[in-house]
């Protein structure tokens, strides 16, 4: 991954106070997951059902670091198709991985490229992601934890595929539909086909 | 119903139960957990040198958890070789059952599947950890009351 992540490092956007790019979404969010706010998210979650991300500073030099044998030449990550997170601070623009930043959490968003995002649902699912690391403060940073994570986006991005708001990215270069063929007439909300 | 591995050890005063015969009519003993080490030496002793398996399972939800050992006696120019099952029974709080590692030392591997599994902690074992699931999983996956975690997977792909 890490090779062909780096090939396409100049498509790479970090998705926050940007203007959308159309032709990748290559997006990542950076948060930290010991976030402070918890109660006062629980409040806003009243009112506002919708978490706001809160993604960590853009860094700049950042380095590749105790990704060497000698640190056990492993990182801690949850991936799955559509939701990569690792538990590092990775630069969007040269990749570098920087693994004594583990109190941040990276998420890859779709790296294949199989739906089609706006930033609107890059928003919603940025946002699911901050929810659910904040709901998961406290809890050990083990690769069980993150697949819980990762596994919980990745049904929230079925969920929009479901309702309409991802399509697939037909120019995918991998066209398998892995989350159910599209089909004709039918919605998951039992409603009368339109 | 008395096998003479029951009766042996009736004569020699050990605690246990019989637990009748299985299909192939090898004998089934159950022995508490707390006797389970000195009863494991002197069956050794007796002549059963050889642990042909260990298994464990989940009698009841809510119930108890099972550890089997199937005993072998292997001796030359033998071609019926006496046999016995072993079951120790503990409980699902706390459930803890001495390691046999120290007399047949081939339940290594099949002692951490049991604990992997079912969360049977094995006392004395070298090295009881993880074999099959991650070492960071949560839960005993073959416990009866076991939820599995809605994890999204390869196969809900279709």
């Amino acid at each position: 991954m890490a090779a062909t992540s780096f090939n396409m490092a100049s498509t790479i956007f970090s998705t926050l106070g940007r203007t959308p790019v159309k032709q990748r979404f290559r997006n990542r969010i950076v948060s930290s997951v010991s976030g402070q706010q918890e109660a006062q998210v629980e409040e806003e979650k009243v009112v506002k059902p919708m978490t706001k991300p809160r993604p960590v500073e853009p860094q700049i030099n950042v380095e590749s670091k105790n990704m060497g044998r000698e640190y056990g030449g492993q990182w801690l990550s949850s991936v799955t198709r559509h939701v990569r997170i690792y538990a590092a601070y990775i630069d969007p623009e040269t990749w570098a991985f920087d693994q004594t930043q583990m109190d941040k959490l990276t998420l890859l968003l779709d790296p294949t490229d199989e739906f089609v995002w706006t930033e609107d649902t890059t928003y919603k699912v940025y946002s699911k992601f901050q929810e659910l690391v904040d709901h998961y403060e406290g809890a050990d940073l083990t690769e069980y934890t993150l697949r819980l994570i990762g596994s919980d986006v990745e049904h929230y991005i079925r969920k929009l595929l479901y309702d309409g708001e991802i399509q697939y990215n037909m120019n995918a270069r991998v066209l398998n539909f892995s989350m159910g063929k599209p089909r004709v007439g039918f919605n998951y909300k039992g409603d009368e086909p339109v | 119903m008395q096998g003479r591995l029951s009766a042996w050890l009736v004569k020699h005063g050990l605690i246990h139960r019989s637990l009748g015969f299985d299909y192939q009519g090898i004998e089934t003993l159950q022995i508490k957990p707390e006797d389970w080490h000195s009863i494991a030496v002197i069956l050794y002793i007796y002549g059963y040198n050889y642990l042909r398996s260990q298994c464990a399972y989940d009698v009841a939800p809510g119930g108890l958890l099972a550890s089997v050992y199937h005993l072998t006696r292997i001796e030359y120019g033998v071609d019926q070789p006496e046999e016995v099952c072993i079951k120790v029974f503990s409980p699902r709080k706390n459930p803890r059952i001495p390691s046999v590692f120290w007399v047949w030392k081939g339940v290594d591997f099949q002692e951490r599947e049991s604990f992997d599994m079912l969360g049977i902690s094995y006392d004395n074992h070298p090295r009881l950890k993880r074999i099959l699931m991650p070492e960071s999983w949560i839960g005993w996956p073959l416990r009866k009351d076991y939820i599995a975690p809605n994890f999204y997977e390869i196969q809900d792909a279709h």
